[in-house]
């Protein structure tokens, strides 16, 4: 375990040439050396500091859980399943148009809108894709803008190069919408702000995606390419197990792949992360098990709970409490993954007292390595 | 420049040994003159081509010095005196030429290669030293001790040329060719020169007569016999001399600039009394019975010449054939490692084999002083490393082709050429260049490179050549690169002129060498027609040009083409004013503060940007910036402005 | 036939190319052999227009042809157009007789150790061109050809203060002529430059 922050050159020897990179952005944006292009971070020129962002924000580079939920969340890193939560409920869009567009229930649409509308941020950092289906973050300013980001399609992207490329003297209040590798570098950055970007302060809302792994963009464009022809794809989607497909909506036809064979496209830094349900952020959310067009709804800090009642107050979300079985197979998914994250860490740095990235208590880091996996579960 | 045809005869002048030999050549009565550019030798058809129109001959900068030579050959063969010039590389490409040119033997009038070495290779890919051409191919070969023979020599040259019916060489290395000196001119003929190419040596032959070089073994005999009676020639040549004193206690042999350091030796060592010098002016075929008979002066011999031990050899091997009684003399040069047979000659070296071979001490300065040298401490010299010239597309191109081939990520790389851009293997160009060698390799690497995926390599590979380079050298490679579908990229950066040599004409460019119209040859146009995807851009647009490498670099099949089109800034700033108001903003400009690291002083390096140590910011030096405004495109905080001067 | 106290007078002329390096010593060289002396220039080159160290070697005779390049140790004058090039060349070529005409303007070399570490500081090498001169002048060349609105009239102006100090056997009359050869569309700014040169030159302390 490493906690000296260091340069650009240890960031790509120790983190990006390893295959740990998940391009969460955190490095890019707003330096010249290095660029995020076809789903890989690039290196234009070696900067000889020995101490930079790029190497203190990565997601990858050690992280003080216990810091980063401090500052979210008032406390200590619990290493609970899905983390400090202040509620769990159900919840989609109100509006049916934007849930038509949306990946499930439309939750996220509808809050970034509210928020807007509201007056809570000036814009919203979220993911658009490209033409050549990469996904890159960008600036919405308006509920119609919001809609134009709806919908995933599971690549891996910088959603926080959107975020370091604001200019540093924006007195916008932003959200943004991060996966759970993003959130983790993003608390760092709130951790430990940095001088020269924007404020860390303007970011007011957090709004964290499911996550149990994402497709790496160069092999998985790959795939696409031989397989179904990039430019007519409609939406990605993975539905809630047990379906085990990957479908591509191509006009109005569904074309499905199983998905163990897409797996094989993941990004395989994947493997070692611990975070499902996007811990570090103010809400999170992602779809629910057995019920089409709803999402499962984490609300984590008092930002989020503002932004939610005011949600339901105004109608701009239906709320519907959580089965209490789909919390239990929530709560298992998400224990999974960190168990598997940590013993695949202690595989790849074959000593149990050598953690990684990961900053935890002794007694957590025990507890941890103490589950077994047994069940098969996520997707 | 001076004007090198003045009718001034007996007049002293100060001219540099390539415009003495030019004024050579004009006074020896050419009518033709053909050149490719290169250091040290290009000055001679640059001169010639000032004067060309008024002194009634052809001037004409050559695609290649192969195209010259042949094109000289010509001029001899119709009966006009032909000068053809180049530096030592252009011979390697034109000894195929020179090997049959031997044997066919010219025509009625003079041909003369002139040919200028580039010891230490200041400006040069390697040092090889021209003259065992000579030797090799059997051609006579003379090489001027200082300024006035570089003239003087040409007239006589041009004599052995058509006395002997023999192609001749005139070998001069930097120091003369580069260096100025006192010159007495003297008269330039009115010639009214009439080409005709004779079907029949003779009238009365019953049969035409070509000019050709079989039967070969036969025309190499009869070249031999020739040789012979040049020798003789040689023997009693004006060029080769004697000074010193009759007994001496060592006899310096030497040619060339080392004629001069060996004067400047005996000089500085006040050893007039004790050091003979034979300067020798012709040097193949030897003059023998010369040599010999001032062999017989002194035991102890030293060669002092430039670069290889040429005289030396020859010789040390002439003496190996004198009978048992004769004299034998202690030989010392670079076979004893008294002096380096590569690098540069100098005075120093000179001196000090001298006071080794005669045990004399030799001490320029005092003690004192030596301590101040040795106490000026390092950093106060520091080395200042070659750079592109502040404004030089060339940066800008490969700050495009450097970010093209990172973001790629494939470990791709520049196969690198000759010119002004070869300065890329190093910081200038930003590391990109990874390989080195002659004209035109570069893109016959590329070839290579891309065909080896059957192998597993997957790297991309630029070739990045000039414009004048493309149509010496690259079009066969280009050609081989479509043909056989090699995988490779070539950057073509066009910036309109032979830019490292002195901005020659090219093929590509308006004006001949004698100021007409040419007839432009456009490379988009060739390429095209050789089947080759070709994208144009502006160097200067830096976004524009990197994605278009980009586009190019993952296309990944074919031999694809990039023009990076941007005239050469030295020539620019010939024509126009500079074209915007540089400024940087204190305020905006944050120094080491900022997360970019200096990346304009540290990493793009032009030399119009200066990095104030004490002020922690970056500043524009006035007096070196020309106003090209890249630098503002590459800040990130964008406290570098440009504002367009109207 | 002339005579010269030293025989050849060896000048160094030392600066960064693209300076104009080669020029002064063109200058100066025609106006000599006009004059009747012999002179000799090497120059290094390759590196001119390209920010390296250029130098140009002069040796005026009154007697021969001299060969192009200076023994180590062996300058008498030194005419330096860059500070850190005039203590290289004193470093290379100076001894204990030596005088130098220095330009203080600096000319930063790029960075390309990533260092960072600038340009040494000027009075420092001053103090060492002084200490390794038997006698040094400094004229502010560069300034006072910005103050005339072309940089590259610093050349003509160092030449004046060469002159004035009588290191080569030349006279401001004798350069008029190569002046209005060489530069036929600036006579006159190139005079005055010459003479500011001689007014301005002042010992080095």
């Amino acid at each position: 375990m490493v906690t000296k922050t260091k340069g650009i050159g240890d960031l790509f020897k120790e983190i990006i040439d390893k295959g740990l990179c998940t391009v969460c952005g955190a490095c890019v944006g707003d330096c010249p050396y290095v660029v995020f292009y076809r789903g890989k971070i690039r290196m234009l020129d070696f900067c000889n500091r020995t101490e930079g962002h790029c190497y203190e924000y990565c997601p990858r580079t050690f992280t003080d859980l216990d810091a980063i939920s401090n500052k979210i969340h008032g406390t200590s890193y619990t290493g609970d399943e899905i983390g400090t939560v202040k509620e769990v409920l159900m919840a989609r869009a109100g509006d049916s148009k934007t849930r038509a567009k949306a990946q499930y229930g439309g939750t996220v649409s509808a809050l970034l809108s509210l928020a807007l509308d509201n007056g809570v941020i000036d814009a919203a950092i979220l993911s658009k894709n490209t033409d050549d289906k990469l996904p890159s973050g960008f600036v919405a300013r308006s509920s119609a803008q919001v809609l134009e980001g709806a919908g995933s399609n599971y690549m891996a992207y910088p959603a926080l190069e959107a975020l370091n490329g604001m200019p540093r003297d924006s007195k916008d209040r932003l959200g943004i919408v991060v996966t759970p590798c993003q959130a983790i570098a993003l608390a760092k950055m709130k951790v430990s702000p940095p001088s020269q970007r924007v404020s860390m302060e303007n970011v007011r809302l957090s709004i964290g995606l499911f996550c149990t792994w994402a497709l790496a963009y160069d092999r998985f464009f790959e795939f696409i390419k031989n397989n179904v022809s990039p430019a007519k794809i409609k939406k990605f989607d993975i539905p809630p197990p047990p379906a085990n497909r990957f479908d591509f909506y191509i006009g109005k036809e569904v074309e499905s792949f199983p998905l163990d064979g897409i797996r094989n496209y993941r990004m395989s830094t994947c493997a070692y992360c611990l975070d499902m349900t996007a811990e570090f952020t103010d809400i999170s959310l992602g779809s629910v098990e057995g019920i089409e067009g709803w999402n499962t709804v984490i609300v984590r800090t008092q930002q989020g709970m503002d932004i939610v009642e005011e949600a339901k107050k105004k109608g701009v979300l239906e709320i519907k409490e959580l089965p209490a079985q789909n919390l239990v197979h929530l709560k298992d998914a998400a224990l999974i993954k960190k168990a598997r994250a940590v013993q695949a860490i202690v595989e790849r740095t074959g000593d149990k007292n050598d953690l990684m990235y990961l900053g935890i208590s002794d007694n957590l880091k025990g507890k941890l390595l103490s589950h077994r996996v047994t069940a098969q579960g996520g997707h | 420049m001076p004007n090198i045809d003045m009718d001034a005869p007996g007049s002293n002048q100060l001219f540099i040994g390539n415009e003495a030999m030019a004024r050579g050549a004009l006074e020896a009565g050419i009518g033709f003159a053909s050149a490719y550019p290169g250091t040290p030798s290009s000055e001679i058809l640059g001169s010639l081509s000032e004067v060309a129109k008024k002194r009634d001959i052809y001037v004409e900068w050559s695609v290649n010095e192969k195209v010259a030579i042949e094109a000289g050959a010509a001029a001899s063969f119709a009966g006009v005196r032909a000068l053809v010039a180049m530096k030592m590389n252009g011979l390697n490409t034109v000894i195929d030429f020179l090997s049959t040119i031997t044997l066919s033997g010219i025509g009625k009038k003079g041909i003369v290669v002139m040919v200028g070495d580039d010891p230490s290779a200041h400006s040069s890919s390697n040092e090889t030293d021209s003259r065992p051409v000579s030797k090799w191919l059997d051609i006579p070969l003379v090489e001027p001790g200082d300024f006035q023979e570089a003239k003087d020599m040409m007239p006589f040259l041009y004599g052995i040329s058509e006395e002997f019916g023999t192609i001749s060489i005139m070998r001069s290395v930097t120091r003369i060719a580069h260096a100025r000196g006192n010159i007495k001119l003297g008269e330039i003929p009115k010639i009214a020169h009439k080409a005709r190419f004779e079907q029949y040596l003779d009238p009365a032959a019953p049969m035409p007569t070509p000019i050709m070089c079989v039967p070969s073994s036969f025309r190499h005999m009869f070249q031999h016999m020739r040789m012979d009676k040049v020798r003789e020639k040689f023997e009693s040549c004006s060029f080769n001399r004697y000074v010193g004193p009759d007994k001496p206690d060592l006899l310096i042999i030497t040619a060339g600039s080392g004629w001069l350091y060996s004067q400047d030796a005996v000089n500085a060592l006040k050893a007039e009394n004790r050091i003979g010098i034979l300067k020798l002016g012709t040097l193949w075929p030897l003059p023998e019975k010369l040599i010999k008979t001032h062999l017989s002066k002194a035991d102890k011999v030293i060669f002092i010449e430039e670069t290889d031990p040429f005289l030396e050899g020859v010789i040390m091997e002439y003496t190996a054939g004198f009978s048992p009684e004769s004299k034998r003399n202690l030989f010392y040069g670079k076979h004893t490692r008294h002096l380096n047979s590569f690098g540069e000659l100098t005075p120093d070296a000179v001196i000090k084999a001298i006071t080794s071979v005669l045990d004399i001490k030799y001490a320029p300065r005092d003690a004192e002083y030596m301590k101040k040298v040795e106490a000026v401490p390092q950093g106060h010299v520091m080395d200042r490393l070659l750079t592109f010239c502040p404004g030089c597309p060339h940066r800008a191109s490969f700050w495009a082709i450097k970010n093209a081939l990172a973001m790629d990520g494939r470990n791709g790389f520049v196969t690198g050429d000759i010119g002004c851009y070869t300065m890329a293997l190093g910081p200038a160009g930003f590391f990109q260049t990874r390989t080195h060698q002659c004209m035109g390799a570069g893109a016959g690497l590329a070839n290579g490179f891309g065909q080896l995926s059957r192998f597993g390599f997957n790297q991309p590979v630029v070739s990045v050549v000039g414009d004048s380079t493309f149509y010496h050298s690259i079009i066969p490679a280009l050609v081989n690169g479509v043909h056989n579908h090699s995988n490779f990229t070539l950057v073509i950066l066009d910036n309109g002129a032979t830019a490292m040599t002195g901005f020659q004409p090219h093929p590509g460019t308006e004006l001949t060498a004698m100021g007409e119209p040419a007839a432009q040859i456009s490379m988009e146009n060739i390429c095209r027609a050789i089947g080759a995807r070709v994208e144009i851009c502006d160097p200067f647009d830096l976004k524009d040009t990197t994605r278009t490498i980009l586009d190019l670099v993952e296309q990944d099949q074919g031999a694809r083409v990039a023009i990076m089109r941007r005239t050469c800034e030295l020539v620019r700033q010939k024509k126009e004013k500079k074209p915007y108001k540089m400024q940087i903003d204190p305020d905006k400009c944050l120094g080491e503060d900022c997360g970019c690291n200096r990346l304009c002083t540290r990493v793009f390096r032009c030399p119009g940007l200066i990095w104030d140590a004490a002020a922690g910011k970056t500043r524009i030096d006035e007096v070196i910036c020309t106003a090209c405004g890249v630098c503002a495109d590459i800040c990130p905080e964008g406290a570098i402005t440009k504002e367009a001067i109207a | 036939m002339k005579n010269l106290s030293k025989d050849p007078i060896n000048l160094v002329v030392a600066g960064v190319g693209g300076q104009g390096n080669v020029m002064v010593s063109l200058v100066i060289g025609n106006a000599l052999v006009h004059e009747g002396y012999f002179v000799t220039i090497g120059e290094t080159y390759g590196s001119s227009q390209r920010g390296g160290s250029v130098m140009s070697h002069l040796k005026i005779s009154a007697e021969k042809q001299f060969s192009p390049l200076i023994p180590e140790g062996q300058a008498d004058v030194v005419l330096g157009m860059e500070p850190v090039e005039t203590l290289r060349v004193l470093k290379s070529f100076g001894n204990q007789n030596v005088v130098t005409v220095v330009n203080p303007r600096p000319i930063h070399p790029v960075d390309f150790t990533g260092s960072g570490s600038g340009y040494p500081d000027i009075q420092s090498l001053l103090g060492q061109i002084k200490s390794m001169s038997a006698r040094a002048y400094v004229v502010n060349a560069t300034d006072e050809a910005l103050k005339m609105g072309n940089a590259m009239l610093a050349n003509m102006i160092l030449i004046g203060a060469l002159l004035k100090n009588s290191l080569i056997p030349l006279s401001e009359d004798a350069l008029v002529p190569v002046i209005k050869d060489m530069f036929p569309k600036a006579v006159a700014a190139n005079t005055k430059a010459l003479k500011a040169g001689a007014d301005l030159v002042s010992i080095l302390n």
